[in-house]
C-alpha cells in the first residue's frame, strides 16, 4: 500500500504541462529513433542525454527513459514495413510483422505491436514497481564478495547471450571493456594506472563519449557501409486492433511480458534476447506453431510484448544495485550520475520515492506510444523515407557535440572517434557491443570490490566462495563458462537425455 | 570456395590482443605497488588489470587457435571455414563508401570543429557530405543541381537548427 502511495504520490509531483510536453517530444523522437534503420535506441538515449545537461533532474530523467521505450517500440515500424529490424530489439518482430504487411494487414500489424508494446511495458513496470523494493532489501546484504561476482557474471552473461557467433568474443568485448575501466586514477589508493602521463586520462575514459562513439559514430560507418535499405511504399489498413483480438493472445502477452522482465534483469543482456525468448516460448505453447513465420498474431504479440518488457525490467538492477541491465540502461545509468541519483542498494533507503517516479515515467512513456503509435502511422511512414545519407551527417554532428557539451574538452570528442572506429571494426567482426559497454560500467566496481574483499579478508580467498550469495554467484558464473564450451554443453545435453528416457522407462514400469 | 575472410581477420584480431595482453600483464606486474605506504599487497593496483590481462591472454590464444583451426581445409575437401563465420557484403564499393564517410567525420571532428565557428563548420560538413554521397555522375545536370542545393539546404538547416538549439534552448556550450 506505501508503495501504491508513492507511485500516486510521483504521479501527482510529475504531473504538468512541461512533463506533457517532454513526453510528447521525446516519444515520438525515441519512435523516429527507433523505425529509422542504423538508430538504435543506446545511441537516441546517448545522444539526448547531451540534451539535458541543464534540464532539471526529474524532466531530463523522464526524456530519456521515453526516448528508450519509444525507441524499442519505434523499431517494429521497420520490421513490419520493411522485413529490417528499426533497431536489434524488434528482430523477432519482422518473422510475423512482414507477413502480415505482405498479406495487406500492415495496420493491423502495427496496431497489434502497438498495444503488445504497451501490455509489455506495463506488466514490466509493474514488476520494476513490485521487485525493485525487495531487490534493494536483498542487495544491502551484498558486500565486497558479492559485488565482485555480481560485476564479473554481469560481463560473463552478456558476453555469452549477446553475441552472434562463439561466445569467446562476447568474452573478449567485455575483458576489453572492464580493461577500459582501469584507465585512470584508480578508486582505493588514488593511484593513476595506465594513463601515460597524459593528464587527460587521469579521470579515466568519460562513459558518454565512448558509449556516443560505439553506438553513434560506429553506426554511422556501419550504415553508410552497409547495403541501401528500399523502402517499401504500400497501403495501411485498420490500425486500432479490436479488443477481442488483444483479449485472444492474453496468456501470449502475459507469459511473454515475465519473460521479458526476467531477462531485462539479467545484467546486460537486453531487448533483443527478450523478443527471441518469448517468441520461442509463444511458439512452443501455441496450438498452430506452424504459422508461426508466416504471419502469426500470436507470435508478433510475443516478440513485442518480450521486447518492449525487458525496458522496465533492465531498470530494475539498474536502480537497485547499479549494474544495467541492458546497453540503453548502461547509458540512462551514466546519465542518472550526471543528475546527482546514485542507483545502488541504498536507493530505496535514500530515496525511496525515486523508484515510483521512474514508474511513474513508464507511465507517461507507454501513454505516449500507444497515443503516438496509433495516431501518426501514416505520417511516420514518411519519416522512413528519409534518405541514410541526408541522416547520418546530422548524427555525427551530435556526436561530436555530446561528448564535448559534457566537459567542454576537445579531448572528449577524440575518445568517441577512437571508440567509433574500434566499434565499427569490433563490430564487422561480430563482436557484441553491449558486454564491452557493461565491462567500462562495472570495471571500477569489480576492481574495487575485489581488492576490497581481498584486503578484508586478509588475502583469503574463502569468503568469495562459501558466503551464501557469493557462492551462488560463483556457481552461476562457472556453468556459463562451461556451457558455453560445445562439448561440454554436447555432454550435458547426452547425459540429461539419457537421465529423462532411464526415469521415464522406470515410470513406464 | 569456402569464405576465409573472418577466420583470417580473427587471426590477426587475436595476434594483435594477445600482444596487447602481454603488454597489459607487464604493466600491471611493474605497476608501483606501494609499499611505502604499507598498503595491504592484494590491494595494489596491478592486481585487477593483471588479471584481465591475464584472461585476454587465455581468449586471445583460444581465438588464434579458432582461427587457425577455420584456415585448414578439412579432409573431405571442404574447408572448415565453410561453417566459421563470414565478413558480410564486404565489398570495395561498400568499404570505398565506409572510408570516404570515415574521412569526412574525420575531417570535420579534427579538422573544421574549433577552427572556425561551429555553425559554419558543420554547414561545410553536412553540405559535402549529403553531396558527396548523392551525386550521381552520370545524371541530368538539372538533376545534379538539384542534388547540390538539396545538400546545401540540408547544411543550411542544420547548422541553423544544431547551432541555435543546443546554445540558446538546451543552454549547451558548442565546441
Amino acid at each position: 500500500m506505501q508503495g501504491l502511495q508513492l507511485f500516486f504520490d510521483a504521479l501527482w509531483a510529475l504531473l504538468s504541462w512541461q512533463t506533457l510536453f517532454n513526453t510528447a517530444w521525446a516519444v515520438l523522437l525515441g519512435i523516429v529513433v527507433g523505425a529509422l534503420p542504423g538508430l538504435t535506441a543506446t545511441m537516441g538515449v546517448a545522444l539526448l542525454t547531451t540534451l539535458t545537461y541543464k534540464m532539471a533532474p526529474d524532466q531530463a530523467i523522464l526524456t530519456l527513459i521515453c526516448m528508450y521505450v519509444g525507441a524499442i517500440y519505434g523499431g517494429s515500424r521497420t520490421a513490419i514495413l520493411l522485413n529490417i529490424p528499426g533497431t536489434p530489439a524488434s528482430a523477432a518482430s519482422t518473422l510475423d510483422g512482414f507477413p502480415l504487411a505482405k498479406a495487406g494487414r500492415a495496420g493491423e500489424a502495427m496496431g497489434i505491436a502497438t498495444t503488445s508494446s504497451a501490455i509489455g511495458t506495463v506488466i514490466g513496470t509493474l514488476a520494476l514497481a513490485a521487485v525493485a523494493p525487495l531487490l534493494a532489501t536483498v542487495a544491502l546484504d551484498f558486500h565486497s564478495y558479492e559485488f565482485f561476482w555480481l560485476a564479473l557474471f554481469g560481463v560473463i552473461i552478456s558476453g555469452q547471450l549477446t553475441t552472434t557467433s562463439a561466445p569467446l568474443k562476447g568474452y573478449i568485448a567485455g575483458i576489453l571493456g572492464l580493461l577500459v575501466a582501469m584507465i585512470g586514477m584508480e578508486g582505493i589508493h588514488a593511484h593513476f594506472r595506465f594513463t601515460f602521463g597524459v593528464s587527460q586520462l587521469s579521470g579515466g575514459i568519460g562513459l558518454i563519449p565512448a558509449m556516443v562513439g560505439a553506438f553513434g559514430f560506429a553506426e554511422v560507418l556501419n550504415v553508410i557501409y552497409s547495403k541501401r535499405v528500399e523502402i517499401a511504399r504500400g497501403t495501411v489498413d485498420r490500425i486500432v486492433p479490436r479488443f477481442v483480438d488483444i483479449w485472444r493472445y492474453k496468456v501470449t502477452a502475459l507469459r511473454s511480458g515475465v519473460i521479458g522482465t526476467f531477462i531485462g534483469v539479467i545484467p546486460g543482456v537486453g531487448e533483443d534476447i527478450g523478443a527471441w525468448a518469448s517468441y520461442a516460448a509463444a511458439r512452443r505453447a501455441s496450438k498452430t506453431p506452424e504459422e508461426f513465420g508466416k504471419g502469426s498474431i500470436d507470435g508478433l504479440t510475443a516478440a513485442e510484448t518480450g521486447d518492449n518488457a525487458v525496458v522496465p525490467g533492465s531498470l530494475i538492477p539498474t536502480l537497485t544495485l547499479g549494474v544495467p541491465g541492458s546497453a540503453p540502461a548502461a547509458v540512462l545509468l551514466a546519465a542518472l550520475f550526471i543528475h546527482g541519483v546514485r542507483p545502488g542498494p541504498m536507493i530505496m533507503i535514500e530515496q525511496p520515492a525515486f523508484v515510483y517516479s521512474i514508474v511513474a515515467m513508464l507511465f507517461f512513456a507507454t501513454l505516449g506510444i500507444l497515443v503516438f503509435g496509433l495516431a501518426l502511422t501514416r505520417p511516420l511512414l514518411y519519416v522512413l523515407r528519409i534518405p541514410r545519407e541526408r541522416l547520418m551527417p546530422i548524427v555525427f554532428v551530435l556526436c561530436v557535440i555530446g561528448p564535448f557539451a559534457l566537459s567542454q574538452r576537445m579531448f572528449d570528442v577524440w575518445v568517441m572517434l577512437f571508440f567509433g572506429i574500434v566499434g565499427f571494426l569490433l563490430r564487422r567482426m561480430d563482436y557484441p557491443m553491449a558486454p564491452l559497454v557493461l565491462g567500462i560500467i562495472l570495471g571500477d566496481l569489480m576492481d574495487k570490490n575485489l581488492r576490497r574483499g581481498l584486503t578484508l579478508s586478509d588475502g583469503d580467498l574463502s569468503p568469495f566462495f562459501t558466503r551464501p550469495i557469493s557462492l551462488v554467484f560463483c556457481l552461476l558464473v562457472a556453468a556459463t563458462i562451461l556451457f558455453s564450451i560445445e562439448p561440454v554443453r554436447n555432454g550435458a545435453r547426452v547425459l540429461g537425455r539419457r537421465a529423462w528416457s532411464i526415469g521415464h522407462s522406470s515410470r513406464m514400469r | 570456395m569456402a569464405d576465409k575472410r573472418m577466420p583470417r581477420a580473427d587471426l590477426t584480431t587475436g595476434a594483435i590482443l594477445f600482444v596487447l595482453s602481454v603488454a597489459i600483464v607487464y604493466g600491471a606486474w611493474t605497476m608501483d605497488r606501494l609499499e611505502a605506504r604499507q598498503i595491504h599487497p592484494l590491494s595494489a593496483p596491478g592486481l585487477m588489470p593483471g588479471l584481465l590481462g591475464l584472461a585476454l591472454v587465455v581468449s586471445s590464444l583460444l581465438l588464434i587457435a579458432k582461427a587457425v583451426r577455420g584456415l585448414i581445409p578439412a579432409r573431405d575437401g571442404a574447408a572448415t571455414a565453410a561453417r566459421a563465420d563470414t565478413l558480410d557484403d564486404a565489398n570495395p564499393g561498400a568499404i570505398f563508401r565506409a572510408a570516404s564517410a570515415f574521412a569526412l567525420c574525420l575531417f570535420y571532428a579534427l579538422g573544421l570543429v574549433g577552427r572556425m565557428p561551429f555553425w559554419l563548420a558543420t554547414f561545410l560538413f553536412v553540405t559535402a557530405f549529403v553531396a558527396f554521397f548523392e551525386w550521381e555522375p552520370g545524371a541530368a545536370l538539372a538533376r545534379r543541381a538539384g542534388r547540390l542545393a538539396w545538400a546545401f539546404l540540408l547544411g543550411l538547416a542544420t547548422a541553423a537548427v544544431v547551432s541555435y538549439g543546443f546554445s540558446e534552448l538546451f543552454l549547451v556550450r558548442l565546441p
